[in-house]
């Protein structure tokens, strides 16, 4: 029962789990996200040329135990995008294809009260298609190939509680737009390659896993290392600050009959930013878990 | 059987990492210029035709001092001096500058326009902001450097280095001083020096009257615009090329000239290209008192038409009675089987577009916060200049040449625009979503194509050889227009007729200018 849980609650890469070995865990995620402003730089607005945008995808995502110690993950999503008013198009299409590698580095009782687990995780991403990076907030990616460096400590409390904090550095490949020359940073660059700054990011998660149920809650920041502000009444650019801190929860209950079914149910709401749309983004999705 | 799985699965995991491995996330911000060296003097170039100064002569230039002075003695004394101890960030500002002038400035203006080419943003009742020359650093930023007044900008650029070069050719050629490095044996040429006489430095007229045009277009970026032309004139001081005196007469002929064209930017009818409510208006009655819908604001709030009397501005090459008669016919009435023809053609065609065309309209969208499509085909046209190796006169000619045409196709174009009022497609169809931005303005006939097929006529005129070239790229940026999902084809088919006949204009006048 344990080890099911697990396996289904392994799903992403920053939460502190591993899928028991020979376990194959596989999801269906739908998600909603929406929003109406957002950060031009630093100052909030709305914009009646593109009212409400959003954007939903459907991600398939699985995940597989290797070794005790090894998972590995995949995640492919496809997404399209809307905006409520002007004219402006939405786009749709394969985003990218996320490879992930999770090892555990140490497992062992913390106190009389739990075990704590750290491990560290690569994360590989690259476009699945080529969507066009260069019509944002519209487009359905930035298109960049990414690594990051991942590492995670988790504490499991005997009586079920549990706190993750996760953290990681990304790697951004430089993007090829489909025009000559384009203005950030304060200057025109003659070039259709855009150097992406690097991301970083953490998330600390809190929960309570009680049978069937896992309710965590959870805050992250996104910080991006450089790229420059949103310019007064333009559109946003690929390699724009992108910031955020967002908070969410999310319910995941696994079903007495089949036990390999689950069925998560999640909410996040984008608190603050900077270059970014102040989203509220709502999650379900399916699981199920294979024993090869 | 697992035990194969588990390989293959880190197989992938491993692969897919090492994709990623070696990123290079350097970016080289512009276009490489080698240090120029000119294929020919030009020595002839003060005798070729003047466009608005009376002739090289209309400023006078004192002849210099001999070289055998002491006053010239100790200005070359002085660069000695500066040479023995040069810095890495002076070193590199002669390398930069060495590139040639006429070049640099352009790619500079560009920065300018992508700068500046930002719309006002609304007010909280609603209403827009108009950006206020005598304000520049206010929000909205002082100039929006849309379209037609990008196009302005660089030929007003573009013709005032021109003229005051051909003046400056002629006062050379009068006085035959030679560089600094030619003369003296002690100073080590750090860019190109040719036999081309060095007084007035053509650097520092460059320097001079670029200058003082741009603090009139951009004042809001008076202060990097200073730096930079004094920048090049020390570059040419410090590199051997000019001595003090040179550098001094070419600053005050450039002012000089510069004075006169700003003048003319004054008088030449922007100052009222804005118009008003009630000429908006009159626009909106003019369309449906021909029975035709007319065009309304896409925008939320409904923002003022861009620039609807830029077309009564003066012409470079044209005469007022030219650009009326060279216009196009009326575009299908909004009620035709035509325009419905074309209406749904742009419906269609937007919602089936391969990634091939998407790739177009986003090459050629040069939309907001771009150097604009005039920018677009000065940069175009600069890799030609280059690799010609253009004197600084004849890469100043061709810049001239292309930039009035455009100049004169913006005025053309907005002149027609204004005088149709014309809807885009997305007012007659709502269901139609663009996958650009959405300019605001009518329709009939399109800014790309006229633009376009103005800059590629005078480019296949300048180089010949890449005429077929020039032909694809105006045909993509036309075409990117209806892939965008902004222009019908009648908009972009009288667009590029309209505007291959303005380039016409600087065709022949660069027939019969002297230079060939």
């Amino acid at each position: 029962m344990v080890a099911l849980s697990a396996a289904l609650r392994a799903q992403a890469v920053n939460d502190g789990l591993l899928m028991p070995r020979g376990a194959l865990g596989t999801s269906l995620l739908y998600t909603h996200e929406r929003w109406s402003q957002y950060w031009e730089g630093s100052l909030k607005r709305d914009n009646g040329n593109i009212g409400t945008v959003t954007t939903q995808s459907v991600t398939w995502v699985a995940g597989y135990g290797v070794t005790d110690r090894l998972s590995v993950m995949a995640m492919l999503p496809y997404v399209w995008t809307h905006a409520t008013q002007g004219p402006l198009h939405g786009m749709d299409g394969l985003q990218d294809v996320t490879l992930a590698a999770k090892y555990q580095l140490l497992s062992t009782p913390f106190t009389d009260r739990g075990t704590l687990r750290a491990m560290v995780v690569g994360v590989a991403g690259i476009p699945a298609s080529t969507y066009v990076p260069d019509f944002l907030p519209l487009s359905i990616g930035l298109a960049s190939r990414q690594f990051s460096g991942r590492f995670t400590l988790h504490f499991q409390a005997h009586r079920g509680w549990f706190l993750t904090g996760s953290s990681a550095y990304t790697w951004r490949s430089k993007v090829t737009l489909d025009r000559p020359a384009y203005f950030t940073n304060g200057q025109l660059y003659l070039s259709d390659e855009v150097a992406m700054p690097n991301v970083f990011d953490y998330t600390v998660t809190a929960g309570y896993q009680h049978g069937r149920l896992c309710i965590p809650i959870s805050l992250s920041q996104q910080r991006t290392q450089g790229g420059s502000d949103i310019r007064r009444q333009d559109m946003p650019f690929v390699s724009n600050r992108m910031d955020f801190v967002r908070v969410g929860g999310l319910v995941m209950y696994t079903l007495p009959a089949p036990r390999e079914l689950g069925i998560r149910l999640g909410m996040s709401r984008v608190v603050s930013g900077r270059n970014v749309g102040q989203a509220t983004t709502l999650q379900t999705g399916l699981f199920y878990t294979f024993h090869l | 059987m697992r035990s194969s799985l588990r390989r293959a699965v880190l197989t992938v995991a491993i692969s897919g990492t090492v994709v990623l491995v070696g990123c290079d996330n350097t970016i080289t911000s512009s276009e490489a210029l080698p240090p120029l060296q000119a294929a020919s003097l030009d020595s002839a170039a003060g005798s070729w035709r003047m466009i608005v100064l009376s002739g090289p002569t209309q400023f006078a230039v004192a002849a210099p001092a001999a070289e055998t002075s002491a006053a010239y003695t100790a200005e070359l004394t002085a660069i000695e001096a500066t040479q023995s101890k040069l810095t890495a960030a002076q070193r590199s500002s002669i390398e930069y500058w060495a590139g040639g002038g006429v070049l640099r400035w352009n790619q500079i203006v560009r920065e300018l326009v992508a700068r500046f080419n930002l719309p006002p943003a609304p007010r909280p009742d609603g209403t827009y902001p108009v950006p206020d020359p005598e304000n520049p650093f206010a929000d909205p930023q002082f100039p929006f450097a849309n379209p037609p007044y990008a196009a302005r900008a660089y030929s007003y650029v573009a013709v005032a280095q021109y003229e005051a070069l051909k003046a400056a050719w002629y006062w050379k050629y009068q006085y035959h001083r030679r560089s600094p490095a030619g003369v003296d044996n002690g100073i080590t040429a750090l860019m190109p020096v040719s036999d081309l006489p060095a007084y007035p430095s053509e650097d520092a007229v460059l320097s001079g009257v670029t200058v003082e045009l741009l603090k009139v277009l951009f004042p809001a970026g008076v202060a990097e615009i200073t730096q930079r032309a004094a920048e090049q004139r020390n570059a040419a001081l410090w590199s051997g090329k000019a001595a003090a005196s040179d550098i001094a007469a070419g600053l005050a002929l450039g002012k000089a000239v510069a004075a006169v064209f700003v003048s003319r930017a004054g008088a030449d009818g922007l100052r009222n290209a804005a118009g008003t409510p009630a000429q908006w208006q009159a626009l909106a009655d003019s369309a449906m008192a021909r029975g035709e819908i007319p065009w309304i604001s896409q925008e939320s709030p409904p923002r003022p038409p861009m620039l609807p009397n830029f077309g009564r501005l003066q012409a470079w090459l044209m005469t007022p009675t030219e650009v009326a008669t060279e216009r196009p016919p009326a575009p299908p009435s909004t009620s035709s089987d035509q325009m419905r023809q074309e209406l749904a053609e742009v419906r269609h065609t937007v919602e089936h577009l391969s990634r091939d065309q998407l790739a177009i309209a986003y090459e050629w969208n040069d939309g907001a916060g771009s150097y604009t499509p005039p920018g677009h085909w000065n940069d175009i046209a600069a890799e030609y200049i280059r690799d010609a190796r253009m004197s600084e006169v004849r890469a100043a000619r061709a810049f001239a040449l292309l930039n009035m045409a455009m100049q004169d196709a913006a005025v053309g174009c907005w002149g027609v625009k204004y005088l149709y009022f014309n809807p885009r497609p997305v007012q007659l169809d709502p269901s139609i979503k663009t996958v650009i931005g959405l300019p605001n303005f009518p329709a009939y006939p399109s800014g790309h194509s006229t633009f376009s097929a103005a800059a590629a006529t005078v480019l296949s005129y300048l180089f010949p050889q890449a005429t077929p070239a020039f032909a694809t790229m105006r045909d993509a940026a036309s075409i990117s227009r209806l892939y965008g999902g902004i222009h019908y084809r009648s908009d972009i088919e009288r667009g590029k007729e309209h505007g291959a006949r303005i380039g016409g204009y600087a065709v022949r006048f660069a027939q019969q200018d002297g230079a060939n």
